[in-house]
């Protein structure tokens, strides 16, 4: 008896996301909630060639104007509008605009979410990391049309390993810390302000039998959004392992996971579950507490995993790998929510969390900063108990409100889910919320004759900031206590 | 005892007959179910007698059907019609599951990822196919007679002894050497029973089982190749995967073949499985019976019209195998800290219908 393999998609959250491949083309997806929640290939950017491989992609996620990095094979760095795929910027790499050599190909790529007070508005920072450990920290600004593109005042470069190839490169939330790993590289921590490096990793010790594997990372990330401590890496040698710059230099723990290298790592919001991909598409849940398996995601999927995303606001995670296809998955049931063939090898996958149901993408025009200052404020005060992602996008939907009626429900919806997820802990949470809030809102005040031209959603992100660091050193002083 | 059985239920066919049709009557007063299966009834003897019944009137009816199908041909063939459409029969492969990789001839993407992967340089035609063929640590028997056989029919490539070098040793010499890829013939028990085949310099590495190995000897009238650079069959290589694959094993052959060797590769995929045969073939033109008749009371001497159809005369040689893809890895032969673009899982086996080449 035939069994259908379709896969059941019982509707996917209308989500946005983009892929890039081999080809250097950047595909874009989309699910919504008319068409019953399957994902589809709404556009694709760029021609196929095999010297524009993406190699790495960073985007910023902001509302107004968002930004995407893409690096590429021939050391090209392009700065695209994830919204149609227009070219901002692009620039080499090395500004000796000599030819890259074939082996020093970029890893690392990270696009500054935050600004710097003297910068202006169209500007952006961006840390770039190739294979050799050239580390360069560059800030462009983004002329009006692409004709007068111009390259920035000179990057600041340093070089962070002596020997060995950087495989990994990841920069914390708080965008003040940079960790790097690679084959024959520890991991080691880098401020980001004074270029020193701070922490740098240890190799266990030999086992039982004397042998000694080899240092060779492959992926890392940092574990959770307020604190740059703890991050976790996997290695060649399929082994996932936990550091605690606070604790020790060896790995606070490591487990093993199958049998082929740990290709990506991504962690979750709430800081204790880990996603793990391999290199046999093996894709798994790891609660990095106790480093026990909480499950793996099963579905066909046989070729490597290069990269997974989490969606900042719905419980959905994205992978994709040499196997071209785009899987969305459930994080709760672990259940494979939709799968896109994306025709080749992809590279990279990134959530664009703006994305709005009802709308037609590509015609979003970024609105005029103005408009959204007159729009949040009355929202800002009587939205007081919806986490602060979500409140952003209540903001939108009330700013879109006055054209379209009939989008609060998804909205609602939406954000009833992620409560339900959040459980008990949201509850707490808000209450937290409040307190720092009615702080805020008083700095707000104060500071909204000054900041002109900042966004709102900029303030807020740095409210949040605060609170975070604040909670952070709460945590570590805990950690002091426990350390011997 | 099938008589016994037959003579029993002429007996008692009626009987039976009637208690079925009691029973029946029975089931659809009380809406359970339409018909009695023969299964239900606990006695075997009856059980059994009412299954043959059953499997008669099924062979009557099948009879029955084909009688008026050959009957409607007939007529349409008398009358000059249209003949009827033949029924295609449902096999494993046409109805197989739906895939969405499958290649589509006007997919421009697929044409620009072939330009861009590692043996377009050989399938242009810029470079031609050097192969380098070794087996593993301890082989003997049939794996020397493989290799032996596999070097008569791939142009171009050569036997190196394994020695005790590490695989990841000998990709590097061949490497240097410019070989564009590895074959190795891993036997078990002295008989070749998996192959490996790694594009080189950063091509893919695929792995094959190896099964139904026959080799050439074993083959009654079997043919002996010449030197020529064969033809290339490929037959059934539709998914993307199976693209890949054929593109690999493609690019084991040169691309220029020489038409007047005769010699015929093919690799034909059926299910997943991947048969490979060896072929010399010719064309003869095979007089019709008739014509020899009536020439032969005429006279035989007028030889300038040629008479009856052109066939293909096959003659195998060489050795004959099946093989089944078990993984295609990213990059060259790495087992520890290899990618792999597809492994066989066990949980990719649920169902019969889902082939992947």
């Amino acid at each position: 008896m035939p069994r259908a393999t379709t896969v059941e998609s019982d509707g996917c959250p209308p989500l946005r996301a983009l892929t890039f491949d081999v080809l250097g083309l950047v595909k874009v997806t989309e699910t919504r909630s008319q068409q019953g929640g399957v994902a589809k290939v709404v556009e694709r950017w760029g021609e196929p060639d095999s010297s524009l491989c993406v190699l790495a992609a960073s985007m910023n996620d902001r509302k107004i104007d968002p930004l995407l990095a893409v690096a590429r094979k021939n050391g090209a760095i392009e700065l695209l509008s994830p919204i149609n795929g227009d070219v901002r910027v692009s620039f080499s790499n090395n500004n000796q605009a000599d030819v890259q050599s074939q082996e020093d190909n970029i890893v690392g790529l990270h696009l500054f979410k935050k600004r710097t007070p003297e910068s202006s508005s169209r500007s952006c920072t961006l840390l770039t990391c190739t294979m050799k450990g050239v580390t360069s920290l560059r800030s462009t600004v983004i002329p009006k049309s692409l004709g007068d593109s111009t390259c920035d005042d000179t990057p600041t470069t340093w070089n962070v390993c002596a020997a060995g190839n950087v495989l990994c490169c990841k920069v914390d939330e708080n965008e003040n810390y940079a960790l790097y790993g690679g084959k024959g590289v520890e991991v080691n921590i880098w401020d980001l302000a004074t270029h020193t490096k701070i922490w740098t990793a240890k190799s266990p010790p030999k086992n039982s039998l004397g042998i000694f594997t080899p240092t060779w990372f492959t992926s890392a990330t940092f574990l959770s959004k307020d604190d740059h401590r703890k991050f976790v890496a996997g290695t060649n040698s399929h082994q996932v392992r936990l550091y605690d710059m606070s604790a020790q230099r060896r790995p606070v723990m490591s487990f093993d996971f199958r049998e082929t290298p740990i290709k990506a790592v991504t962690e979750d919001l709430d800081g204790n579950t880990i996603y793990i991909g391999n290199g046999s598409g093996d894709l798994a849940s790891f609660d990095i507490r106790t480093g026990k398996l909480l499950g793996c995601f099963l579905g066909k999927c046989s070729g490597s995993i290069r990269s997974i995303a989490r969606h900042p606001d719905l419980p959905v995670i994205a992978s994709c790998g040499l196997d071209s296809y785009l899987r969305i998955w459930d994080i709760q049931s672990r259940q494979l929510l939709s799968a896109v063939f994306l025709k080749q090898h992809l590279t990279n996958v990134i959530f664009d969390s703006h994305f709005n149901d009802e709308e037609v993408a590509g015609s979003v025009a970024p609105l005029p900063p103005s408009e959204v200052k007159n729009d949040d404020e009355p929202v800002d005060g009587n939205e007081e108990e919806s986490p602060p992602v979500v409140k952003r996008k209540k903001k939108k939907t009330s700013k879109s409100h006055a054209v379209d009626g009939d989008e609060e429900e998804p909205r609602k919806k939406k954000k009833s889910k992620s409560q339900a997820v959040d459980g008990d802990d949201a509850e707490l949470l808000s209450a937290k919320r409040k307190k720092a809030k009615k702080s805020r809102n008083v700095d707000g005040d104060e500071e909204e004759s000054v900041l002109v031209e900042h966004e709102k959603p900029e303030k807020t992100k740095a409210g949040s900031k605060d609170r975070k660091s604040k909670k952070g050193t709460k945590k570590s002083k805990g950690e002091r206590i426990d350390e011997p | 005892m099938g008589k016994k059985r037959k003579d029993r239920e002429v007996q008692s066919d009626d009987d039976d007959a009637a208690k079925t049709r009691t029973k029946r009557t029975d089931i659809d007063k009380s809406g359970a179910k339409p018909q009695l299966l023969p299964s239900m009834i606990k006695n075997k003897e009856k059980r059994s007698a009412v299954y043959a019944k059953i499997k008669h009137e099924k062979k009557v009816e099948k009879r029955k059907n084909a009688k008026a199908r050959e009957a409607l041909e007939s007529r349409a063939l008398e009358l000059g019609e249209e003949l009827p459409p033949k029924k295609v029969p449902r096999t494993i492969e046409n109805t197989r599951e739906a895939d969405e990789t499958v290649c589509k001839p006007d997919d421009e993407e697929l044409f620009a990822g072939n330009d861009a992967d590692e043996f377009s340089s050989i399938l242009n035609r810029e470079q031609p196919p050097k192969i380098l063929i070794t087996t593993c640590r301890f082989h003997s028997t049939r794996g020397p007679a493989l290799i032996k056989d596999l070097i008569a029919v791939i142009p171009n490539a050569e036997y190196y002894k394994r020695g005790t070098y590490d695989l990841k040793k000998i990709v590097e010499y061949a490497n240097n050497k410019e070989f564009t890829s590895v074959i190795v013939v891993h036997t078990s028990r002295r008989e070749p029973d998996a192959l490996l085949v790694i594009g080189l310099p950063n091509g893919p590495t695929a792995h094959f089982k190896l099964s139904n190995l026959v080799l050439r000897k074993d083959i009654k009238n079997h043919g002996n190749p010449t030197s020529h650079k064969p033809e290339l069959v490929m037959n059934n290589f539709t998914t993307r995967l199976g693209h890949r694959v054929g593109r690999l094993i493609q690019s084991l052959f040169p691309q220029d073949p020489e038409f007047c060797g005769r010699r015929v590769v093919t690799f034909h995929n059926q299910r997943d499985f991947i048969f490979f045969r060896h072929h010399r073939y010719i064309f003869e033109t095979k007089e019709n019976k008739q014509h020899d008749a009536k020439e032969k009371n005429k006279d035989t001497g007028d030889e300038k019209t040629p008479k009856g159809k052109v066939i293909a005369r096959l003659q195998e040689c060489g050795p004959r195998f099946t093989l089944k893809l078990t993984s295609l890895q990213h990059g060259t032969f790495d087992t520890k800290g290899g990618e792999y673009e597809w492994v066989h899982k066990p949980e990719m086996d649920t169902s019969r219908r889902r082939f992947f080449l």
